[in-house]
């Protein structure tokens, strides 16, 4: 039993390292493109929390509820500094 | 000295290195807390910050540092010797390769995954924020000339490499195509594409490009910088789905393929070095210390490492226990590969003189041919591996470089924004950074553009290492395990630099370079005098900043005993 799971961690460690290698970027930039067009949203419906205003209250509070989950992550990104450095990652 | 045994002192460096200094400065130093939680997991957003397996990143990290730098450094520093190259390729790793790449990501790790640029900002001073921007962009410039040189001299040298090439972009544009488009499965999709991919390999040594194009063609390297640069304009400009990020998939099965073969064939073959060991102490580009220590880059210890750890990995890491495997595991990982390359350098010619007339034709055509070599020995013929070795090794240059054309786009945006909003256009971005680039390849002398480079790289590696010496005084642990490591680095580099900078011009100044080669020596006479300026500026910065934060610790422990 355990020699059967010491043979599968090998595999799944080889098998994770070739993805790592080979598609985690291209996986990291399709969460960051979709990233981008969330963060267009949540500028569109919830902005004025940045000091945007786009949409008036009325249809920002009907849509708050869903957006409530996503509003801490989205707030720290929007106002993390960033500079060149962070581009490479 | 037989190659397998260079091999096997790599293992053994390998071992100790990573079995008991990297543990040590992990478990007692840094005391790296598996309870602790990573900023992965604290401000997990699903896009930078997300805990990931220490597998993947294992993975991600070496895909992200083995580029070029860690094959040629080795191939041209063999001038020296193999005895100097090997020494240095093992010590650096050994007490500075390591350190910095995993004292870059625990240092962002622990500042909530802050890059290099907020961390030089909080720990340094405003000021060297804006240096370390300003250095950084003619940095990426040296990397974009000097890895385009590499592409040019291979597909110029080996004419089977522009079909190979062809065909891998054409499999990577496809390879795009299938997954996001026309969504295909994604085994189907690589079966297909990484095939199709080794037709090419295969179609390039039957039709060499001076058959298909002519000769003058062939060789012109004009139109050879166009094209690697045209390739490059297409990388930054295009949706990264469509054209960069496939081609990268695509090439990383042609890349891992064939060194896992050609380390095998090492092994079977096991040839011995038939170069000397050590030949003089100065050759054409200068003497053995500092310059071999820039020459050899990745490898040994290279500043690209610790800028990937910092703002790639570090903001991935799910535990703090796998910091050591990934940033160290990863750096003695291609230790080997610069091995790799030196074995491939020393062993397969017969004299120094073999070796010098392989040498005029590039770098890149003495690594096909040893790949070749090695993977004879598993049966490949020889036009078809030196086919292979002549595509991986323009793999190698341009991945990285397409990436560096990408970043210098947006370095020009956030620098020039200001002065005019022209420079925020992607197209008006990339288009200069390009030309930049075309006239170092075109115009500069191709060994003193690799020790430029080597020299950036480097001193970007102290400026890491003097990043995590300044955080180390500032949470009052022990730091001279990277404080020696950054005084060496910023001595050599600096050397290496004014040597380089300083010979280049005296050849400008005195009437020794003429024509479109006095544009590209000067250029990269004054890249280099800017980046020792720099790099003195950030240093006066750094040693205020050790200043403050010794003396902030010495006050707070007298105010703890005053309170007692």
């Amino acid at each position: 039993m355990a020699e059967g799971d010491k043979k599968g961690g090998l595999f799944r460690a080889i098998k994770d390292f070739v993805y790592g290698a080979a598609a985690h970027d291209s996986a990291r930039s399709a969460l960051k493109s979709k990233s981008s067009m969330e963060h267009l949203f949540m500028v569109i419906t919830v902005g004025d929390m940045l000091g945007v205003p786009v949409m008036p209250p009325y249809y920002s509070l009907r849509l708050l509820p869903h957006l409530v989950p996503k509003i801490a992550t989205w707030k720290r990104r929007m106002l993390r500094e960033k500079d060149l450095t962070d581009g490479f990652g | 000295m037989n190659a397998v045994f260079v091999l096997v002192l790599g293992f053994l460096v390998f071992f100790i290195g990573y079995r008991f200094y990297a543990r040590y400065i992990d478990a007692k130093v840094l005391k790296a807390d598996a309870s602790r939680d990573t900023p992965a997991k604290v401000y997990m957003d699903g896009v930078e910050f997300i805990p990931t397996s220490k597998n993947v990143l294992f993975g991600y990290q070496f895909k992200s540092i083995a580029g070029a730098a860690p094959i040629i450094g080795p191939i041209i520093a063999i001038q020296w010797g193999w005895l100097p190259a090997l020494i240095w390729i093992l010590g650096g790793a050994l007490f500075i390769g390591w350190v910095q790449d995993y004292s870059s990501a625990m240092i962002a790790m622990r500042s909530d995954g802050a890059s290099f640029g907020g961390l030089t900002h909080r720990l340094i001073s405003p000021r060297a924020r804006i240096i370390l921007l300003s250095f950084l962009y003619f940095y990426l410039l040296l990397i974009a000339g000097a890895f385009g040189n590499v592409v040019v001299s291979t597909v110029i040298s080996l004419k089977s490499a522009p079909m190979s090439w062809l065909f891998l972009t054409i499999a990577g544009v496809l390879a795009g195509q299938m997954i996001y488009r026309w969504k295909r499965d994604i085994l189907l999709t690589t079966i297909v594409t990484v095939v199709l991919c080794f037709a090419g390999i295969v179609l390039g040594s039957l039709v060499p490009s001076d058959a298909l194009l002519g000769t003058g063609l062939a060789n012109n390297r004009f139109v050879w910088a166009i094209a690697a640069f045209a390739f490059c304009y297409l990388a930054a400009i295009l949706p990264i789905w469509r054209f960069s990020l496939p081609i990268n998939y695509v090439a990383s099965y042609v890349v891992f393929l064939g060194l896992f073969f050609g380390i095998i064939g090492v092994f079977v073959l096991h040839p011995s070095f038939s170069l000397p060991a050590v030949t003089t102490f100065s050759i054409k580009i200068g003497p053995v210390w500092p310059i071999m220590f820039v020459t050899i880059a990745c490898g040994a210890v290279s500043g690209w490492h610790s800028i990937v750890s910092s703002s790639g990995t570090a903001r991935q890491l799910e535990n703090e226990l796998d910091a050591r495997p990934v940033g160290a595991g990863v750096m003695f990982v291609e230790m080997i590969l610069a091995l790799f390359a030196l074995i491939i350098a020393g062993t397969i010619y017969t004299s120094p003189a073999a070796y010098s007339a392989a040498a005029a034709l590039g770098p890149g055509a003495i690594f096909a041919a040893g790949l070749s070599k090695f993977l004879g020995v598993l049966g490949l013929p020889a036009a078809l591996g030196r086919s292979y070795g002549s595509v991986m090794m323009v793999i190698l240059a341009i991945t990285i470089m397409q990436l560096i054309i990408r970043f210098m786009k947006l370095a020009t945006a956030e620098l020039l924004g200001d002065v005019s909003p022209l420079f925020k256009n992607a197209h008006i971005a990339t288009f200069l950074a390009c030309v930049f680039g075309m006239v170092l390849v075109l115009t500069g002398w191709y060994e003193y553009l690799w020790v430029l480079f080597g020299g950036a790289n480097q001193l970007m590696a102290s400026l890491a290492l003097m990043l995590v010496t300044a955080w180390l005084m500032a949470e009052g642990t022990s730091y001279a395990w990277a404080f020696y490591p950054m005084i060496f680095m910023f001595i050599t580099t600096i050397a290496a630099l004014c040597y380089t900078s300083f010979g280049l011009l005296s050849k400008v100044a005195t009437g020794m370079v003429k024509g479109g080669a006095l544009v590209g020596n000067t250029l990269m006479g004054l890249i280099g005098l800017f980046l020792v300026v720099a790099a003195f500026a950030l240093g006066i910065e750094g040693v205020k900043a050790f200043a403050r934060h010794r003396g902030a610790r010495k006050a707070g422990a007298a105010a703890d005993a005053a309170r007692a």
